[in-house]
């Protein structure tokens, strides 16, 4: 009787062995999958537009997924305009439960909604370039926008006169993107404390490039005291400095953009455009990722990441560094 | 095995079998995965080293190439003679149609290459030929200005090749290239002339680079000789710090590889020196070299603690089979302790246990038998001293004396009646003897000597007698009523039968360690036969003839041993010898030790 009753604890005692081994080692081997995937749906502002900042922030999005092994898809409405076009990829994003959402938005109220959306289905949410106006994001990886305005405004003061007389315009693009409403703001806080250059408008250029030229060659037209224009962003800057170039008025009208195409560069070259606020696109997206990738991996990731700002100009342009930063692509 | 203080055999071996087992397993494990990690690594390493070998094999065939192109172009008659000319001692005419002739030249060399991006000479005289024809140039770019123009001054007449840089000499285009520059020299290398300028296409070399898999994080990278950056995938962040390459080691290193001691993000670089001042770099995960790592290790601990079970189990089992058949043997040891002999141990398997159970089954046996014997002997014993009581107190023997003292009286022989009742008094006084089975030899010797008195008596002149025993046995013990069935066999069996006065001889002594006793009688003696079967044990307890001696001999066999007992010795027709030997006991020996 003792015997039997032994032999059958000892064969449920095996029994319990191989269970907790066999069931051990399947956790550790789920845990190890799970680290090695990781998805991560990326929205920018504007996918299929020719702009090169999104196309370089894609790059570097790439390359992290490959890097630290996450499948990413990109998505983004055709402009940066259509917020309700993003919007509406995003919800179909929540549905197929990815890991992380790397959010670009398009506008700084309209998408705290869904960002919120985003948060409740349990997704991790980074915010990348483009913030909204509420704590949804675990991080946001951009420019510093409002040093990257003060150094524009910096430089727009050392090239005019320091005088009463000297005004300046501000050619804006998308109202409402909080990059846009920054940039303004770290320009006019610069001027107003460290100069007495008056800023007389900001216009919107809705992210267009004619609509850029149209508003500026109105304004210059109109308004022959305008001594400075500062763009805000690529378009808006090239917009502008068309303008100029076209009203005869290269050198005499001071331009300071962001961003960098091969147009601006050839500005740049030609003189009419002074200097430019370029960002680092490759890192942001770099970053985005990497940080998405450790969210999810339940690390501790910081509220803000700034990928900082350099100001190119005629005679700095193609160091090392800098060709990278205007020339991104090689061989197209 | 101080270690293992398990109270049970089975515990033990289960113990140290998993010990055992989990030592190997361990031991084999590590053992197997540092080789085959080592073996891969090494692979990982070669494949590596080879790729690298290709890439930099690729990358000279371009730079090759832009040398022989320059080589082709310098010795062109025409480009020598366009940076020759001080001035324009030409016609103007003649001088586009040189330079038309220059620039098919130029693009009939390049025409079916898609890698030479172009080709140009600057003429210090002012002059400017590409292959492009009416190339417009970059109204802001100063060509003497521009890094491969001054470096090919410096160089002065040798090849130089830069690092990756974007042209934009040429208007409107802005190509990332990488650039041979050679300063052009007058025909008798007295004075520079000019420079030409080979261009290539840097997405030739970029595309090459971005195609190779080196492993999931691995790549590969080209620095110059100043360390600046020709080629890398993640440029920018070298540029912003977020990355570092070890570039001022690999810079001191020519050729070969060194391992970076970044911890779990260790990095292998595998350096090759192009021969131009490039070098190639191949930048591999330490960590990752090891594919699959993780697989390696899963299936290892899965191996281990496989063996373990089937270790421990196969432990359990072995243990249990050896422990079972010892607490069976243990069990019946309990039950042969409680007096139950009965049992058998069923001889089961390990020899060991199997000859032990044999020789216990062997013993408990004999055991039981010993038992038995001793209950039977006690049984006999008894038996016996009752025979011997019988013996002493014979009816027959009482009621004949009593008959010949009754006519004794009646004949008023007053001396004998007083003789033979005094000595039937102290026969049966001497019988009495407080029930103890041992008495002194003197009182068997008076019991000998009273009942050979009365038999005296009745049989008159029939009989004779003589005691002759040494006193110095006197004090010590023998069985009671040891000599009186001897006595009674000598009368009846030998003098009764005889003519004439019988006499019957008592003697005893001591010899060796031994007590002797002789009755001897002149009687009819016996035959052959009847000596031989004299001390046979009786057939049946009827059978009066000899049943007393038979006893004496059976009483002193048990008593002292097999040893002793009765002899008898007897010739027809002239008497009977009984010799009788026991133990010598002494007094107080007997008071001491033996018992009742």
């Amino acid at each position: 009787m003792s015997e039997y009753r032994r032999r059958s604890a000892s064969a449920v005692l095996a029994a319990i062995l191989v269970l907790i081994a066999v069931v051990g080692i399947y956790k550790w081997a789920a845990s190890q999958r799970t680290e090695k995937n990781v998805d991560i749906i990326v929205t920018v502002k504007a996918k299929s537009s020719a702009i090169d900042f999104w196309k370089v922030l894609i790059t570097g999005v790439e390359d992290a997924a490959n890097e630290f092994g996450a499948t990413v898809s990109v998505i983004g409405p055709p402009a940066e305009t259509q917020i309700d076009v993003q919007m509406k990829q995003l919800e179909q994003a929540i549905r197929e439960k990815p890991d992380a959402i790397v959010m670009a938005a398009t506008d700084y109220n309209r998408l705290v909604p869904v960002a919120q959306r985003i948060v409740k289905a349990g997704i991790k949410l980074i915010t990348v370039d483009s913030s909204i106006n509420s704590d949804d994001a675990l991080s946001f990886i951009a420019t510093d926008n409002r040093a990257a305005g003060q150094k524009a405004g910096e430089e727009m003061a050392k090239l005019l006169p320091e005088s009463d007389s000297s005004k300046i315009a501000i050619m804006s693009y998308v109202f409402g993107t909080s990059s846009q409403m920054e940039r303004e703001q770290g320009v006019r806080e610069w001027l107003r404390s460290n100069s007495r250059i008056e800023v007389a408008n900001t216009f919107y250029s809705e992210g267009q490039l004619d609509k850029a030229y149209e508003l500026t060659k109105e304004l210059l037209q109109a308004d022959s005291s305008i001594k400075g224009i500062v763009g805000l962003n690529e378009p808006s800057t090239v917009g502008a400095g068309k303008a100029i170039q076209d009203l005869g008025l290269s050198g005499k009208v001071k331009l300071v953009g962001f961003d960098s195409s091969v147009d601006e560069v050839k500005l740049l070259e030609g003189g009419v455009l002074h200097a430019t606020v370029v960002q680092k696109p490759y890192n942001m997206g770099y970053l985005s990722v990497k940080t998405a990738i450790e969210a999810v991996r339940g690390q501790k990731v910081p509220k803000l990441i700034d990928t900082e700002s350099v100001i190119i100009n005629k005679d700095n342009m193609y160091t090392e560094q800098n060709q990278k930063l205007l020339f991104p692509f090689v061989g197209e | 095995m101080e270690l293992f203080k398990f109270k049970s055999i089975q515990t033990n071996i289960a113990a140290a079998s998993a010990c055992l087992i989990l030592l190997t397993a361990i031991l084999l494990g590590v053992i197997s995965y540092q080789l085959s990690a080592s073996s891969v690594r090494e692979t990982a390493q070669d494949y590596t080293a080879e790729l690298i070998r290709q890439v930099n094999a690729n990358i000279q065939t371009y730079i090759t190439s832009m040398e022989n192109i320059s080589v082709l172009a310098l010795s062109n008659e025409d480009v020598r003679e366009l940076v020759g000319e001080a001035g324009s001692n030409r016609t103007s005419s003649e001088e586009l149609a040189r330079s038309q002739r220059i620039s098919a030249y130029f693009h009939s060399i390049i025409a079916s290459r898609k890698d030479i991006a172009s080709i140009n000479v600057i003429g210090y005289n002012g002059s400017f030929v590409s292959d492009r024809g009416q190339a417009e140039l970059n109204p802001s770019v100063r060509l003497e200005e521009q890094p491969w123009y001054k470096s090919a001054q410096e160089a002065s007449g040798r090849i130089v090749v830069s690092s990756s840089h974007v042209q934009h000499m040429f208007k409107d285009e802005y190509d990332w290239v990488v650039s041979l520059s050679r300063e052009l020299w007058s025909k008798d290398q007295t004075e520079p002339r000019g420079v030409l300028l080979v261009d290539l296409n840097f997405s030739v070399i970029n595309d090459t680079l971005n195609n190779i898999d080196l492993s999931k994080r691995g790549y590969v990278f080209i620095v110059d000789e100043d360390g600046n950056i020709v080629y890398h995938p993640q440029q920018q962040l070298i540029y912003s710090n977020l990355k570092s390459e070890k570039i001022d080691e690999v810079l001191a290193k020519g050729s070969g590889s060194f391992t970076t001691d970044e911890g779990k993000t260790s990095r292998i670089y595998t350096i090759q020196d192009s021969g131009f001042g490039w070098k190639i770099v191949g930048v591999s995960y330490a960590n990752e070299l090891i594919g699959n790592k993780r697989e390696m290790q899963l299936s290892m601990v899965a191996a281990g603690i496989f063996c373990l079970i089937v270790g421990l189990l196969l432990a359990v089992l072995v243990s249990r089979n050896l422990s079972r058949p010892i607490k069976q043997l243990q069990e019946h040891m309990k039950k042969v302790e409680k007096g139950i002999f009965n049992i058998r141990v069923p001889i089961g398997n390990p020899r060991e246990i199997a000859s032990l159970a044999r020789t216990f089954n062997l013993m408990v046996v004999k055991i039981e038998e010993l038992m038995s014997q001793v209950v039977r002997e006690q049984e006999i014993k008894r038996k016996s001293e009752l025979t011997a009581l019988q013996a002493q107190i014979n009816p027959h023997f009482l009621y004949n004396t009593l008959d010949s003292i009754i006519w004794m009286a009646e004949g008023k022989k007053t001396d004998e009646v007083v003789l033979m009742t005094s000595a039937l008094a102290r026969l049966f006084r001497s019988s009495i003897s407080r029930g103890q089975e041992l008495v002194s030899i003197r009182t068997e010797i008076e019991h000998v000597a009273n009942y050979l008195t009365i038999q005296k008596i009745r049989y008159k002149d029939k009989l004779d007698f003589h005691i002759d025993v040494d006193p110095d046995i006197y004090s010590c013990r023998t069985l009671k009523v040891l000599l009186q069935p001897l006595l009674e066999n000598a009368i009846y069996h030998g003098i009764k039968n005889r003519i004439g006065t019988g006499t019957i001889q008592v003697t005893g002594g001591k010899r060796d360690d031994y007590i002797w006793f002789e009755v001897s009688d002149n009687g009819v003696g016996m035959e052959a036969d009847t000596l031989r079967s004299i001390l046979e044990p009786r057939k049946s307890d009827r059978e009066s003839k000899g049943v007393g001696v038979v006893n004496v001999h059976e009483r002193i066999q048990l008593y002292f041993g097999k040893e002793f007992g009765l002899s008898y010795k007897s010739v027809p027709d002239e008497g009977t010898t009984v010799t009788v030997r026991i133990a010598a006991i002494l007094g107080d020996e007997y008071a001491g030790g033996v018992g009742a």
